[in-house]
């Protein structure tokens, strides 16, 4: 419900509404004051009618209990198969929602919105199933009986007797677009009760005994009716709202309730949502929590989130208040939010309490202004003073507690013994108050009292006259004994409070203390991996559960990534929870509103860039609950790790920029020498042709000559660059296809040193080949080029002095290499000089080449089946050497007979 | 113009192969230098009169050659680089680079800018009062521009544009020199202050302002005022 005012614009809120609806599929609630009522009739006969009109309707699921008229009505419509689960030994079909998301209909019909699903359902009830079917855009008709409203449920147990189990959320039905109310007279439903309409008889005589009561179905009627009347109210103000129509709707209220560790606060809540939803006013629960005075009661502390969970469900907002005065806080919130009216609890435990003036209810009552107290009053927790009593005995360490304190005070007593005997000291209740002290001190705040308790008996016995006997002489001594019991009573509350304050702080400090451990050792981890597996490892520690962690690679299904202790896989049932955690971005599984059997609680891991993964926990105990303080080191323990997880990426990302950064470099420095390769030549017979043009005539012949040969050397050398570089497009593309000619290696290596000479006179080479070289199999011209590149470099690279050309038998094989003398090539850069660009020396480094030669050697060696690779340093601590290994082929018949 | 030294920093030799006949024929007495280092000890020990740098050596970067040259030589230096590495000319021309020819260049270019960048030399003080070229005449002692003998018109930021631009005649004058002069230093990135106004200043002093031929466009470097 929202605020209303007095505002001449359509209300921003009331619009946005609006558009929520439109996005979500709607949801029609046809309710009924009673079981029998023609819910389900009045839902199909629609459901028909649509569908002649053409409207894509389908039955998810309808209970017909055996009534024939409802079952006619279903002949003609779709109706999904449902899914049969086995359960103890029993078929249990239940409504297949994974069939309902995948058929897509514009209009499905699900009966019966608080029923309970089958366990091992995706969802535990049924209304939470229509909640997803809305939020894929499906619209929903659904049948409900007034007794199944959450705020709605205790008022109609008072009135049936019968206890409601299965209730739904009081939001679901404000969110539905429409409520279409279903009414018959209570005697016409009795009527139909009687001629078994609504039951079978057996079950119907049953059922008018208990519950088909005149009196029970007149109230429950009225019930149905009061709601749909509040409800045609709310679209009424909606309306006027939307259209800025101006009305005397302004009740502008906003209810406050608190919520306690008291059995009470469950009913207040539910009077307040009653009492908020009659004044069409927004509320809110808070509770307040004392520093250094946290509920250590679990019990207690769950009660407080049981009802605020409950104000949750009756679609009331929820508030955590810190601070030392609870009425100042809770009127300071009311104040700052605006609320007219406080709900308050008071239990008639709390007398005492209010004897001293703590009693937060009369508190609030005398300290609130201009704020309207509703005060509720308890009367149904009769049981609870014999509850506490027993939990008092039970509680936390008390047996330990109350055994030190009979402890102590006996020894109290041996020691009071032993100096009265020597000192005959006056006074000994200093003694017992030392036992006092001790026990506040070691034990706590109860210990202490029950140590006071006793020292006052047995000071009393052992030690004030008449001895051993609980009567007293002195009155004196009677009013001695009363102000040691009220000074021991108050030494121990103080110290025990002292020392629980301690211990809060102790824990506090503990907590902070491994949280701080976790975030170092988190930030110490870069990888993923690491990660993951510290947080895990410390969520196991701090929990006391196994923690695992999922998540999403690149490519591919959400997948476990670490688990501790460690597991091998989830079954398909934690999977889907997993996945649906993942997909949703809320807590499934375990105590959750979605898979609750699944036997971990997925928690979402929320980076910058959406859900990350998942994180797994798998309490020791399925039946305890997560206390609050462990709930919030899960958070914080979370939250570090998607802090963490996000760095990891961010690093990783970088890494890639840094790799990719340097590709662009790389392939500028190529582009830069390939471009310097091909203009050097192309200037220098730009030159000399534009320099014998000016000056030809002038010159001597001499130098003529000289300036045509650089002409046509210069045009040679680019034309062996743009034969490599064809070369290597043609290798790339895969468009080279040498010939599986014989080929003699000694002929083509005598042909490429010859070519060598020419090409490069001042290069002295030597060659030593082999006479019992095998032929090969490859393509002579080939490796001609192949071993003329080998040259050039050696001629480039081997600083003058002399190559050597060497091929022998290795085996079937044969080995070819090309060793010259220079300075060699790094241990590291032997594979490197083979990459396509790559060049000895500076990028800008002015030899002349393209960086081509080896790698275009390599490709045409690896065509011809046989390898290439470098040794360095080759003799001497210098030089190169290329190694090449040909297989040999079997020399062909024909060539046998001719030799 | 006999008797001047150039020396010739290029590692190439088919460079220096026609580079030095042609020079040599041009009356030049010619140096060479193939790396950096060499170069430098040249230029200190023997003071050639124009420098003629390859931006690419192998033993150190060309524009630290140029840095270093500049400390100790005020002589002419002339870069040759290739024609995808603008921003290399225009630093070097920020260096202090006079100007440059691209590779490949055919000879009489080369000897061309030699000659105009010989002709600036030294006189970075005395400069030209007097500037006549294609119809336009700038008399700066007076302030007047006229063109075919009539008066042109001219702004104070197109005069100060026209007049750098003048004064530099036959060489580049980089976008980044032209409007750190004319604009400030503040100014030394905005190129489409200049893009403007050398619009109007051609519409009021070229002859044909879609072809201009007394301020060309050297296209991503600069501007260069037509010699003759």
């Amino acid at each position: 419900m929202q605020e209303r005012d007095l505002d001449r614009r359509p209300d921003p809120d009331a619009l946005l509404a609006l558009a929520g609806k439109e996005t979500r599929g709607r949801l029609w609630v046809f309710l009924g004051a009673a079981p029998g009522v023609g819910k389900t009739y009045a839902m199909l006969a629609r459901a028909r009618a649509l569908k002649r009109d053409g409207v894509d309707v389908v039955v998810g699921l309808v209970e017909t209990h055996g009534r024939a008229e409802t079952a006619a009505l279903i002949e003609g419509l779709e109706v999904l198969p449902r899914r049969a689960i086995e359960y103890r030994g029993q078929t249990i079909e239940e409504f297949d929602i994974d069939a309902a998301l995948a058929r897509r209909p514009k209009l499905i019909i699900v009966d019966e919105l608080a029923h309970t699903n089958a366990p091992d359902s995706r969802h535990p009830k049924r209304w939470q199933d229509v909640e997803e079917l809305l939020d894929a855009h499906i619209d929903v008709w659904t049948a409900l009986n007034i007794q199944h409203i959450e705020s709605l449920a205790d008022v109609v147990s008072r009135i049936t007797g019968v206890a409601v189990r299965e209730t739904v959320p009081d939001t679901v039905l404000r969110d539905a677009a429409d409520i279409v109310l279903v009414d018959i007279t209570s005697d016409e439903l009795i009527q139909r009760l009687k001629e078994g309409k609504v039951y079978l008889p057996e079950t119907a005589r049953l059922a008018q005994q208990n519950f088909f009561t005149i009196g029970n179905l007149t109230a429950l009627r009225e019930l149905a009716l009061r709601r749909t009347a509040a409800r045609v109210d709310d679209q009424m103000v909606d309306y006027l709202r939307q259209h800025a129509i101006e009305g005397p709707w302004e009740t502008s209220e906003r209810l406050l309730v608190c919520v306690g560790p008291d059995a009470l606060s469950e009913a207040v809540v539910r009077t307040a949502s009653r009492l908020a939803t009659g004044l069409n006013a927004s509320w809110v629960a808070v509770t307040v929590q004392q520093p250094g005075r946290e509920e250590t009661d679990p019990a207690k502390a769950k009660r407080v989130e049981d009802a605020l969970r409950l104000a949750e469900r009756l679609g009331g907002e929820t508030e955590r208040l810190v601070g030392q005065d609870l009425p100042a806080e809770v009127l300071q919130f009311a104040q700052r939010e605006n609320i007219t009216q406080i709900v308050i609890g008071r239990s008639r435990a709390s007398l005492w309490a209010k004897l001293m003036g703590r009693s937060l209810s009369s508190a609030i009552v005398r300290r609130s202004k201009n704020i309207g107290v509703h005060v509720v009053i308890g009367g149904s927790d009769r049981d609870e003073p014999a509850a506490r009593q027993w939990r008092w005995l039970r509680l936390s360490g008390l047996p330990v507690g109350a055994l030190a304190a009979v402890a102590s005070v006996a020894v109290a007593v041996g020691l009071g013994y032993g100096l009265d005997v020597w000192l005959h000291l006056p006074n000994l209740s200093m003694i017992f108050l030392t036992a006092v002290l001790f026990c506040a001190v070691q034990f706590g705040l109860r210990s202490a009292v029950v140590a006071a308790v006793l020292s006052f008996f047995a000071y009393d016995f052992f030690f004030i006259d008449p001895r051993y006997e609980f009567t007293i002489q002195e009155p004196q001594e009677f009013f001695a004994l009363l102000i040691f019991l009220v000074v021991a009573v108050f030494t121990g509350l103080l110290a025990g409070r002292a020392r629980d304050q301690a211990q809060n702080v102790r824990d506090n400090a503990r907590t902070t203390q491994s949280i701080y451990e976790l975030s170092r050792k988190l930030s110490g981890a870069a990888a993923l991996d690491d990660i993951l597996l510290a947080a895990t490892i410390y969520m196991h520690r701090t929990l006391g559960a196994r923690c695992i962690v999922m998540m999403l690679p690149e490519d591919g299904e959400l997948n476990l990534s670490v688990a501790w202790p460690p597991i091998d896989e989830l079954d398909p049932g934690e999977t889907s929870a997993a996945r649906w955690a993942f997909d949703k971005g809320e807590p499934a599984g375990w105590r959750t509103g979605t898979l609750p059997n699944v036997r971990f609680q997925f928690r979402p891991l929320v980076t910058t860039r959406g859900v990350g993964g998942v994180c797994g926990i798998e309490p020791a105990d399925p039946n305890a609950t997560i206390s609050p303080e462990r709930e919030r080191a899960l958070n914080l323990i979370l939250e570090q790790t998607a802090i963490a997880i996000d760095r990891s990426l961010l690093v990783k990302d970088s890494v890639k920029t840094a790799a990719l950064e340097e590709n662009e470099k790389l392939r500028t420095t190529l582009l830069s020498s390939l471009s310097h390769d091909l203009r050097t030549p192309l200037a220098s017979i730009t030159g000399a042709v534009t320099t014998l043009r000016q000056f030809g005539e002038t010159m001597a012949p001499a130098q003529r000559a000289d300036l045509l040969a650089s002409i046509e050397e210069e045009a040679a050398r680019l034309m062996r660059f743009v034969a490599n570089l064809l070369d290597m497009s043609r290798i790339e593309a895969g468009a080279l296809k040498p010939k599986r000619d014989y080929v003699d290696v000694a002929e083509v290596a005598r042909a490429a040193v010859e070519r060598a000479r020419k090409v490069f006179p001042g290069q002295p080479v030597t060659t030593s080949l082999a006479r019992d070289l095998p032929l090969i199999r490859g393509d002579a011209n080939l490796l001609e080029q192949v071993l003329f590149n080998l040259l050039d470099n050696a001629q480039k690279y081997g600083g003058g002095a002399g190559v050597v050309v060497h091929a022998r038998r290795l085996g079937v094989d044969v080995q070819i290499s090309v060793t010259d003398e220079g300075e060699g090539v790094k241990p590291t850069d032997l594979e490197r000089i083979f990459e396509k660009f790559y060049q000895g020396g500076r990028s800008d480094g002015r030899k002349a080449g393209t960086g081509l030669g080896l790698s275009i050697a390599r490709g045409l060696i690896e065509a011809m089946g046989g390898t290439i690779h470098a040794e360095s340093p080759a003799a001497r601590r210098r030089g190169t050497r290329i190694v090449i290994q040909l297989p040999g082929a079997a020399a062909p018949a024909a060539a046998q007979e001719n030799a | 113009m006999t008797g001047l030294r150039v020396l010739v920093v290029d590692d190439e030799p088919q460079i220096l192969r026609f580079l030095r006949p042609a020079l040599e024929a041009s009356g030049y007495e010619v140096l060479h230098a193939a790396a950096g280092r060499e170069a430098l000890r040249l230029i200190a020990n023997s003071a050639p009169d124009i420098i003629v740098l390859d931006l690419g050596l192998p033993d150190m970067d060309g524009k630290e050659v140029l840095v270093e040259a500049r400390k100790f030589t005020a002589a002419p230096i002339l870069v040759l680089s290739a024609r995808d590495r603008e921003a290399e000319k225009i630093a070097a021309l920020d260096l202090g680079a006079d100007d440059y020819v691209e590779k490949p260049f055919a000879i009489g270019e080369l000897l061309a800018r030699l000659r105009s960048a010989l002709r600036h030399r030294g006189g970075g003080e005395a400069q030209p009062m007097h500037v006549e070229v294609d119809g336009l005449a700038i008399d700066m002692d007076k302030r007047r521009v006229t063109k075919s003998g009539a008066a042109v018109k001219l702004t104070p930021k197109e005069y100060d544009l026209l007049c750098i631009l003048a004064r530099h005649a036959g060489r580049v004058v980089t976008h980044g020199q032209i409007l750190t002069s004319v604009w400030g230093p503040a100014h030394k990135d905005d190129t489409q202050y200049l893009r403007v106004f050398i619009g109007q200043l051609r519409a009021k002093i070229e002859s044909d302002p879609a072809a201009p031929t007394i301020i060309r466009t050297e296209a991503g470097i600069g501007y260069r005022f037509s010699e003759e």
